[in-house]
């Protein structure tokens, strides 16, 4: 049986500007799950719940399989690693070493090794605070001290904003490594489509507080394409999945449909020859999903 | 260790079934010998930029097409592949580059006979690339 790292059942949350939910999603144990949404989607708040930093007016959330009406005990906390959007200011006067001593003593996993290894893959600067530092620096000791601690869970909010195109590689590398075991879970949040193409294993896509829905990465480029036959629009009336339609030059018919592979099927068995089939780019994707187009399957609102 | 293994995201084939062909086709040809240590599940999803989904389907079906094996807690290994197995995959290979080769001929409408002949031309050449064109 799939093992869960965390569950939303029915959670509901009214913020000054917006509500959220209700939402229902699963974290999968063991995979990197992308979180996709406009600025103010919904996406922090999300993960905040998800902390109890901020509590639900509505629903039930549980983790690793158990749900806590108080506090979330400490010995499941420090098993979730967090980077948060904005840098907390408790860290401000310390410097790199101090803010990790100061951790050290309160993840009992705290691997100081590890740690000093990302301060010096990334090269975060040492002997300065935390405050003194650029945004990119200081973004690099976060994400060096969530890891470090060997998290079971980790959630990034944003975690490459402010990096350079090598940090950010690096990070890509860094993550993939911590993946590694296999018992790890990621759920990043992300405005960076490349970083979802190249980490995620699956997409799961808020938009105005709701869930659109999550589906596996792979199988949304394997479905989601732009076909080219030759024939009339009314053939699109017996296919699925088709999203746009248009009348090219000639004949040429140009469709986009989310479920290609049976898209695909039809066409043969009919005998109508396709003359391209082209795989939408990931943003492509997700600007359509976006829309209202969901992945075949999905139901707008739950997470499977 | 790398695994080359080109994917065409501008076909209609499922990226499983590509990579699972790709490697099926490296293991029994002999490309990848017997015994080597395949790149972890995350690792060669990290180099293909696809899911761990897609890779654990991929080795899933492999193993149970006995080419590759896994040690618990040590990794994915390339199997033994028997002769008869590889003499099987030598004529299917074959075979479906031929087939495809004449699906193009038929979808351009060209008659059996020249398609014959220029099989037979295309075959000589190849053959004894000295002798010139070949037989006309």
């Amino acid at each position: 049986m799939e093992r869960i790292a965390i569950e939303m059942k029915g959670i509901e949350k009214k913020m000054r500007r917006k509500l959220i939910g209700p939402i229902d999603l699963k974290l999968p144990q063991g995979y990197v799950i992308g979180l996709i949404g406009e600025n103010g989607s919904g996406k922090s708040t999300l993960m905040h719940m998800m902390l109890k930093i901020i509590y639900p007016d509505r629903g039930g959330i549980s983790w690793f399989g158990e749900s806590y009406p108080q506090e979330i005990p400490w010995q499941v906390r420090c098993q979730i690693g967090f980077v948060s959007e904005k840098s907390s200011s408790e860290e401000d006067n310390l410097t790199a070493e101090e803010a990790a001593e100061f951790r050290a003593q309160w993840y009992p996993a705290w691997d100081q090794t590890y740690f000093e290894e990302l301060l010096g893959k990334f090269k975060v600067p040492r002997n300065i605070k935390l405050k003194k530092m650029s945004k990119g620096e200081r973004r690099k000791y976060e994400i060096s001290a969530a890891l470090a601690p060997k998290p079971k869970l980790l959630l990034l909010d944003e975690p490459s904003s402010g990096l350079d195109p090598f940090a950010w590689k690096l990070m890509i590398d860094e993550l993939r490594s911590y993946m590694e075991s296999g018992e790890a879970t990621i759920l990043l949040s992300t405005h960076i489509v490349d970083e979802v193409k190249r980490l995620a294993d699956y997409v799961m896509l808020l938009h105005h507080g709701k869930l659109h829905g999550m589906a596996e990465k792979d199988s949304l480029m394997d479905n989601w394409k732009e076909v080219w036959v030759n024939g009339s629009p009314d053939l699109a009336e017996d296919l699925p999945g088709i999203i746009q339609l248009q009348q090219d030059i000639q004949g040429v018919l140009r469709m986009i449909t989310t479920e290609c592979q049976a898209t695909e099927r039809i066409l043969q068995d009919s005998g109508i020859a396709v003359l391209k089939t082209r795989t939408l780019e990931l943003d492509e994707i997700l600007s359509l999903w976006l829309k209202g187009h969901l992945p075949a399957g999905t139901q707008s609102g739950k997470g499977e | 260790m790398w695994i080359p293994i080109q994917l065409n995201e501008n076909s209609a084939e499922p990226l499983y079934h590509q990579i699972e062909s790709q490697l099926r086709s490296l293991i029994i040809s002999g490309q990848i010998k017997e015994g080597t240590l395949l790149p972890s599940i995350r690792e060669f999803a990290g180099g293909l930029n696809c899911s761990v989904i897609t890779v654990r389907r991929v080795y899933q079906d492999l193993e149970s097409e006995g080419l590759l094996r896994t040690k618990q807690g040590t990794g994915t290994f390339v199997a033994k592949v028997g002769d008869s197995q590889r003499e099987v995959f030598r004529r299917e290979a074959v075979e479906e580059a031929l087939s495809s080769a004449v699906d193009v001929g038929l979808s351009i409408k060209v008659e059996e006979e020249e398609l014959k002949q220029l099989f037979l031309r295309i075959l000589h050449s190849k053959y004894h690339p000295e002798k010139g064109e070949g037989p006309a």
